[in-house]
């Protein structure tokens, strides 16, 4: 039969625990969501990541089964979803506020979906111990909910969600309303649930340093569209669009002129007139506008002229340093004016630096990026 | 610092201030509801044996219970309201729930207020307005009759069921404000939790949404009730001479028979009896008036 002939067919690759077809949703005229495909194989972390606006919170909320996408179809382990309303649905949702009922008790909050699904009453407390014990609270089920810390809260609620063992786990930026430090600890605490209980996870959110910590994979969206998936070092080293560059991790850009191209190496001079060697493997026609990226830490700092050669080296005068623990950095302006935001290793050889010294800065040419310059220029 | 004399002037004016401030509520508690309940429940407490000579009693308190037809007009009266309270709220319920939950912005307000401009009117013009349409020969009879389903005029007043439309009408707009109140502070996304876990819209409803809305639920209730219970004209104007309502028992006591002690100790027992069904109320709900009423 065919059907079968399309299951093993499935089976012999990776079984995708969601994809997603030419998803499209529109409000009015707007784009919210614009011709999305992509798949996750079983046991992903997969983020999508985007600034707000971006239609990544539409995406979710029609995975959940909130919306009603105009086109596309949603397979959930190779099965359309789409005329399943959300509470037949094998996805969860961890939600923005969390969305914990205030009148039950942890225990309670977490029987709920164990009801909804029929599971008899004895095997309950077998199970909320379990789930509890998993996400490291164990003795809590009699807490009521405004008895628990941010934390603790998060975590009672993505019991709530992975008791039901879902095929997919949706999480819609839960970590936003902690603060710093807690929001590092959960990052990885999210990790290792993720592991432990070998759920997929699809979690969005706008913070790259989350989606780049937690991911296997990460979807930058922009627009309604995604700009690129890719895993976190793919997005960080070999972005496909400006935007990927300018929004993962931090970048110098300057806008220049292409000067000509040997092999993948282009000379630019940039409108402040500073010329520089820069990567790029597509071929950019002379005098073509284009966008270069150098990222702060690629750069190297040096008292002296260095020896090695370098294809970029630039005499700078510093401006100011802004100091922040290991992530400070130095600002400085080459003679031509073009100003320079470099990562300042904090290591001895840096502490007699001061505003209006002057260094060298140098990197290698295939350390910097760079894209022809679209309509579409981010910041 | 009481050390400083700017502090503690500072303090004596803060003092005055708020007694100032505080002063329109105790005179109105103190003349207008204690005083005349303490008088209340001291004339109850006496019989009249003779003109102008009154001696201490429990004799009117005694009648109330010694004679089926107060006591079985009070039940009767209880009974009812406890119904049109329930009914209320079943009505109620629903057209808040579409209110708070599936409108926003202008029609939001436009439903809102017009649940609010039948209370513009007075209750008496209004309670009219269901007799030209329940009479004899009024709208309802005659479209009946037009539509050839019955063939002489029948009367819609003066029973029960009248009486019961007039409260649940004149009462709604006490149920649908508390109620719209506490449904607009349910986080949408609670709602999406119950379902996304899997309930279907019963058990959203049944385990979100009404223990989110109960307090709104007994606050609304509970005015209702009360309103109910003591209302005079929409009983007597639908439910005609005979309604058996207990506030027609104590006006007829003041008005009618003259009998002041009797009245006054009905007004009593009516407060109590009240109070104690309210009560009885809040402990099956598992509610506290505290927070039923913040």
């Amino acid at each position: 039969m065919s059907d079968q002939a399309f299951v093993s067919d499935a089976n012999a690759e990776v079984q995708d625990d969601l994809a997603c077809t030419l998803l499209s949703k529109h409000f009015g005229e707007f784009a919210a969501v614009d011709k999305v495909s992509f798949s996750i194989s079983r046991g992903a972390f997969f983020s999508i990541l985007g600034p707000s606006g971006c239609g990544k919170t539409t995406l979710l909320r029609m995975l959940a089964g909130f919306q009603k996408p105009d086109v596309g179809d949603i397979l959930i382990k190779g099965n359309s979803v789409l005329h399943t309303p959300p509470n037949k649905r094998p996805v969860n949702m961890v939600f923005q506020h969390l969305a914990l009922f205030p009148t039950m008790t942890v225990a309670g909050n977490i029987a709920y979906g164990l009801k909804r699904k029929g599971v008899p009453r004895r095997e309950h407390e077998a199970l909320i111990n379990d789930v509890l014990d998993k996400v490291q609270l164990p003795g809590y089920g009699d807490k009521r909910i405004d008895q628990l810390s941010g934390g603790q809260k998060q975590r009672v609620a993505i019991a709530r969600c992975l008791v039901l063992k879902p095929a997919v786990l949706l999480l819609d930026e839960p970590l936003g309303a902690l603060d710093l430090k807690l929001r590092e600890q959960m990052k990885i605490e999210l990790k290792r649930l993720q592991r432990e209980f070998n759920t997929t996870f699809v979690y969005i959110t706008h913070d790259q340093s989350e989606a780049l910590v937690m991911s296997d994979q990460v979807a930058v969206m922009n627009k309604g569209r995604f700009e690129q998936v890719g895993t976190p070092q793919e997005l960080y080293y070999q972005p496909k669009t400006a935007f990927v560059a300018s929004f993962i991790g931090d970048s110098n850009q300057y806008v220049g002129q292409v000067q000509e191209q040997v092999g993948e190496t282009i000379s630019v001079v940039t409108e402040h007139g500073v010329r520089l060697l820069s990567h790029s493997s597509q071929p950019m026609p002379a005098g073509s506008p284009i966008t270069v990226f150098i990222r702060p830490e690629v750069m190297q700092i040096s008292m002296a002229k260095p020896e090695a050669k370098q294809d970029n080296c630039l005499q700078v005068t510093i401006l100011r340093m802004l100091f922040d623990g290991a992530r400070s950095q130095l600002q400085v302006e080459t003679a031509e004016g073009a100003v320079l935001t470099v990562a300042l290793p904090q290591t001895a050889d840096f502490h007699a630096l001061e505003p209006g010294r002057s260094v060298y800065v140098s990197w290698q040419a295939n350390q910097c990026l760079c894209f022809p310059v679209s309509p579409v220029a981010v910041q | 610092m009481s050390a400083e004399p700017g502090g503690s002037f500072n303090r004596t004016q803060y003092r005055l201030g708020f007694w100032l401030l505080l002063a329109p509520i105790v005179l109105w508690l103190g003349l207008l509801i204690i005083l005349p309940h303490i008088d209340m429940v001291l004339v109850s407490l006496r019989e009249r044996v003779a003109s102008r000579q009154y001696e201490f009693s429990f004799s009117n308190y005694t009648t109330f219970f010694a004679e089926p037809l107060y006591w079985n007009t009070f039940v009767r009266t209880a009974v009812m309201s406890i119904i049109a309270t329930v009914l209320t709220l079943i009505i109620a319920f629903p057209v808040s729930f579409y209110i708070a939950k599936m409108l926003s912005g202008r029609p939001k307000i436009a439903l809102f207020i017009l649940c609010l401009i039948p209370f513009w009117v007075s209750e008496l013009v209004r309670t009219y307005g269901w007799m030209i349409l329940l009479r004899e020969t009024g709208l309802v009879s005659g479209a009946l009759q037009w539509l050839g389903l019955i063939d002489q005029p029948v009367e819609l007043l003066y029973n029960d069921a009248a009486i019961m439309v007039g409260l649940i009408y004149t009462s709604m707009l006490f149920m649908v404000v508390p109620l719209v109140t506490t449904l607009d502070s349910l986080d949408n996304s609670l709602i999406e939790a119950g379902y996304d876990l899997g309930g279907s819209s019963w058990h959203v409803m049944r385990s979100i949404v009404i223990p989110h809305a109960m307090p709104g639920i007994m606050s609304g209730c509970i005015v209702v009730f009360m309103l109910t219970l003591g209302n005079y004209l929409t009983p007597t104007l639908l439910g005609g001479k005979d309604s058996l309502w207990f506030t027609e028992q104590i006006y007829t006591q003041f008005i009618t028979r003259f009998n002041w002690e009797q009245g006054a100790a009905f007004g009593i027992l009516l407060l109590v009896l009240s109070s104690l069904i309210v009560w009885l109320g809040l402990k099956i709900t598992k509610q506290s008036f505290t927070r039923v009423m913040s």
